[in-house]
């Protein structure tokens, strides 16, 4: 073993493959950044390259593309509290609010060491796995993987924030949207209003971006100023270390929650980072401070989702049966060399395992040093007047969010669900819930019906299932005991007032549960279950939340400016989407640049033009070297 | 003598000729293959191990560059190459049953017509079909008597699934199936485990991950897809796997009569479209002549190029890429069957597997 892991960093003594792990990291790091792009892209990007290398010199490369790619999404995520994958959410909640309150450095550099410690905490376990991992993996069938999903949701119930009501709705309208597509166990397609847009569902990357992306950005254009409103910039760098020592067993745990999950082949890097954050949650004695800026949440999941990329090449690499989308591709990479990883290659090819660790390795380290290198640069960014910083930063995102299907639908849908998004910030409703219901939905129905038609009802009773329930009652229960003793002390803050979003929000989705009911009404059983576990729920809760707004609550609204004013922005987002729609993507964003940057952001004409034209100048670099696809216009293609 | 000369004058100046307008016709061009799957897949393996082998025998060596446009089970990939590609053979489209089965049954997402495109090449995927040892059953003739029910894991019936479901009905075999994994690779691990005992998987993972459990004991391997015989009747015995009985022969050997009628039709129609021409590569109607001519010539090239070979046996099983003018009559003979075979499949599909809106 020792000697294949030597001859493995052999391996890198060739300058020249060490160069191309390099050129592997600096693309996966770049990808990363983009908001929306994620480790499929990254190591998407690489394939028509890396073909041209022998194997060890092509796996270096992906792995090192894969491995940074959720390190360098913190950046965006704290900055601009757009998530810059979806696994960086938590961080966009936490590291974001840090940002905001001028510690945007300290947020960056307990991210940025967690991710390096995560991923190399992965890494171990990824080399530990290899000897045991199959006997293990063979104890999970289809009623444990089934099990485990429900435990991902029990773990998040601690995200459901002050309002049980609105976290709980937030978390089935999750459920619902997941559902969305192909139903697993009939042959039957929900909610797709027979448009081929919906018929593989709704993508992850748009709804990351649209519920937290859009409205982010609506909100800090509304408000004006600078994303930072206290503080200097250039402290809090050492700050954000100490934090990473002072909450190192967290830190450990959450790498752990990463590894396992990127283990299990159904739940992968995103619902990693949201059940370490729930587990943050959950293990801090103050819990006022989630949402407004703590930095546990930001270590815990930025640890859990690079160790998950690690933990997903485990099932990859031990059985053809990859751990997630990305680990997919790098599977694909490997047929493609002819290479079958299984129970065989370790024995064949153990010199190619150890090369995927050890490139992991280095790119973790690599990747930490590029992001505190280059993170002081960006950092400053938060003290410029973000209407000079937004422009680009959506043209950017729309550009992403039509890479998933190519299709205009990847448009409306980023609307609609930014739409969503900023009706729950006003609202107070907890965004976080909604996204762990809706990576887990799929899952957690797939392996509901085959338990049920491969096992019966004997599964109940497994020792497997009653272990992993026995895991999910302790937890929550106590959970619960402590939420009782808190409600008091929580109730009292703030003073209630009749909120117009929240009631419209509550409204929608009444409408939308009630919607979910009737249609589900015409489906097989099968089909059926989930969507009506999900939305008969939720329209209950949806009436009684309704008037509850209207006649005054504590609404715990996140926005920051007057809702009209956001509401303006909301729409001058909507009209430029609109625009991309009709006359393609290069002349909306022309148009949306100069317009904005000389009416919004008051530049000089000279001063917008130039600045429109280096904005698209680097938009066609990003999208010439990395392959990606103009949205073409319905009217001007 | 002089007339053989100028005879061969003429000849040799004919096949310069042609040599020379196929080398311009790609010359300096570049070719983009869409693969309307997600990264990783079959599809996208397939498409990208040829992509190099076509840089290196198109006459007038283009570059290849693979676009994956995944969405809607393939449909908007086919349906954005149907309304996107010009014919002039720069783009093409490689692709799977997925994306011929919805089209055949009028699914209204699939707004592409294959009817009307060109195939220019198609590289087979074959089926294994292996048991564990614990249903009782050693070898096919013991299929029609298991000791314990028979289980089958499925990702979908109207995938890549539906000539096996058809294979059960045709062999009469009582099996239980058990539909909605994820991927074939899942299916392999709950056959592992236990969950299920009767399983296929594609050539090149049977015989690296399926083998090991054959010499373990922990499977037993009972019968492949069969191949086609020039007629495209799927007789033979799968090349890659020729120690093992096909389709057609287990038939035999349980029923003692050849298979026939609607349900061997069907089965032989939606084992060709899946297995056969498992990866079949299109154009748009009307590429010109000098384009297909130059990418058939170029399967001709790879089957005889040994690195071609040599790749092909770790990476697709070994199998030989077809030219598409040998095979396209027989794709589009077997993607419209007749009505009694259409209705057959549409049937099984309603009634035992719950598929709604196909249409004939």
């Amino acid at each position: 073993m020792w000697d294949a892991a030597l001859h493995a960093l052999g391996v890198f003594a060739d300058p020249h493959r060490l160069w191309v792990l390099l050129v592997g990291v600096l693309a996966g790091f770049v990808v990363g950044m983009i908001p929306g792009l994620g480790g499929v892209v990254a190591v998407s990007v690489l394939l028509p390259i890396i073909f041209r290398f022998d194997a060890p010199t092509a796996l270096a490369a992906l792995t090192g593309a894969l491995a940074v790619v959720y390190t360098s999404d913190t950046i965006t995520s704290v900055l601009v509290g757009t998530p810059g994958s979806p696994a960086s959410g938590p961080t966009a909640i936490e590291g974001h609010a840090l940002a905001r309150r001028g510690q945007a450095a300290r947020a960056l550099s307990a991210a940025f060491l967690s991710s390096a410690v995560g991923g190399m905490l992965g890494v171990i376990g990824l080399t530990l796995a290899i000897p045991v991992a199959r006997p293990l993996v063979m104890l999970l069938g289809s009623p444990e993987l089934f099990m485990f999903t429900v435990l991902g949701l029990a773990y998040s119930g601690s995200l459901l924030g002050a309002s049980p009501i609105k976290g709980l709705l937030s978390g089935l309208l999750g459920l619902l949207l997941g559902l969305v597509g192909p139903s697993p166990a009939a042959a039957q397609f929900r909610y797709t209003f027979d448009h081929p847009y919906l018929l593989d569902g709704i993508s992850l990357e748009v709804l990351a971006l649209g519920i937290f992306g859009i409205a982010e950005i609506t909100s800090l254009l509304a408000r004006g100023g600078a994303i930072a409103r206290e503080a200097p910039l250039g402290a809090g760098w050492l700050e954000g270390v100490r934090d990473v020592l002072r909450h190192r067993w967290l830190l450990l745990r959450g790498s752990l929650i990463g590894v396992w999950a990127g283990v299990l082949p159904a739940i992968g890097a995103t619902a990693a980072a949201w059940m370490s954050y729930g587990h943050a949650v959950a293990t801090t004695p103050d819990r006022s401070r989630f949402g407004k800026g703590e930095i546990r949440g930001v270590i815990a999941p930025e640890g859990a989702n690079n160790a998950a990329t690690a933990g997903d090449l485990i099932p990859t690499l031990l059985f053809s049966v990859p751990g997630g989308p990305a680990a997919a591709v790098i599977l694909g990479a490997l047929y493609a060399y002819g290479i079958y990883p299984g129970p065989r290659l370790v024995e064949q090819h153990l010199d190619l395992v150890y090369v995927i660790v050890w490139s992991f390795a280095l790119a973790n380290v690599l990747g930490a040093i590029l992001a505190f290198g280059t993170s002081p640069l960006v950092a400053r960014l938060t003290h410029i007047r973000f209407a000079l910083v937004a422009p680009p930063l959506l043209v950017t995102m729309v550009l992403s969010a039509y890479q998933t299907t190519r299709h205009s639908g990847d448009l409306l849908a980023l609307f609609a669900l930014g739409i969503l998004g900023w009706l729950m910030k006003a609202a107070g409703w907890p965004r976080a819930p909604l996204l762990v219901g809706f990576v887990l939905a799929r899952p957690m129905e797939r392996y509901f019906w085959l338990t049920v038609e491969l096992h019966g009802w004997r599964w109940l009773t497994y020792p497997g299932v009653l272990a992993i329930a026995a895991l999910m009652v302790g937890p929550t229960l106590w959970s619960l005991l402590r939420d009782r003793r808190e409600a008091s002390s929580r109730r009292a803050k703030g003073k209630p007032e009749g909120s117009v979003p929240g009631a419209l929000l509550a409204i929608l989705a009444a409408v939308l549960f009630g919607y979910g009911l009737w249609e589900a009404r015409t489906y097989e059983w099968q089909a059926r279950l989930l969507p009506m576990v999900a939305s008969a729920p939720g329209l209950i809760l949806a009436l009684v939340q309704a008037p509850l707004a209207l006649r005054g609550e504590v609404t715990g609204s996140e926005l920051e400016a007057p809702p009209g004013r956001e509401l303006v922005q909301l729409l001058v987002i909507g009209a430029y989407l609109g625009g991309c729609w009709l006359v393609g993507y290069f002349w909306a964003s022309l148009l949306y640049l100069l317009a904005f940057l000389r009416y919004a952001a008051r530049l000089q004409p000279a001063a917008a033009l130039s600045y429109t034209l280096a904005g698209l100048a680097v938009l066609w670099g990003i999208i010439r070297a990395f392959g990606l696809a103009w949205p073409s216009g319905a009217v001007l293609r | 003598m002089r007339g053989l000369a100028v005879g061969l004058v003429v000849a040799v100046a004919l096949s310069v000729g042609t040599a020379w307008a196929q080398a311009a016709y790609y010359a300096g061009k570049s070719i983009e293959v869409i693969v309307p799957f997600a990264p990783g897949g079959a599809a996208d393996v397939g498409a990208r191990f040829l992509s190099p082998f076509l840089e290196k025998h198109v006459a007038g060596r283009p570059s290849v560059t693979v676009r994956n446009i995944p969405g809607g089970g393939s449909m908007l990939g086919a349906s954005f190459f149907a309304a996107n590609a010009k014919p002039d053979g720069l783009t093409l489209m490689c692709t799977t049953s997925s994306t011929i089965f919805p089209w055949m049954f009028g699914h209204p997402a699939a707004r592409y017509d294959l009817a009307r495109m060109r195939v220019v090449m198609t590289l087979p995927f074959g089926p294994v079909v292996y048991v564990s040892p614990r249903t009782g059953v050693q070898r096919p003739a013991d299929l029609l008597r298991p000791a314990v029910p028979l289980v089958y894991g499925g990702i979908a019936a109207t995938g890549s699934d539906l000539p096996i479901l058809i294979a059960f009905e045709l062999l009469g075999l009582p099996v239980k199936v058990v539909l909605g994994f994820g991927g074939r690779g899942p299916i392999r691990i709950a056959f592992e485990r236990g969950e299920t005992n009767l399983d296929f998987q594609f050539t090149p993972v049977y015989l690296t991950q399926v083998v090991p459990l054959v010499r373990d004991r922990k499977a037993i391997p009972l019968f492949t897809g069969g191949f086609p015989n020039e007629r495209g009747e799927l007789v033979t015995r799968d090349p890659v796997v020729a120690d093992l009985p096909s389709v057609f022969e287990v038939y035999q050997l349980l029923h003692r009569t050849k298979p026939a009628g609607p349900r061997w039709r069907a089965y032989e129609a939606a084992a060709n479209l899946t297995f056969t021409y498992g990866l079949s590569c299109w154009a748009p109607e009307g590429t010109p002549s000098a384009a297909l001519q130059a990418l058939y010539e170029a399967a001709e090239r790879m089957n005889a190029d040994p690195e071609f070979k040599e790749r092909g046996k770790s990476v697709t099983g070994g199998y030989a890429v077809s030219r598409g003018d040998q095979v396209e009559r027989l794709i589009q003979r077997a993607m419209r069957p007749t009505l009694e075979v259409k209705k057959y499949i549409i049937d099984l599909l309603e009634h035992k597997y719950g598929v709604r809106g196909l249409r004939l």
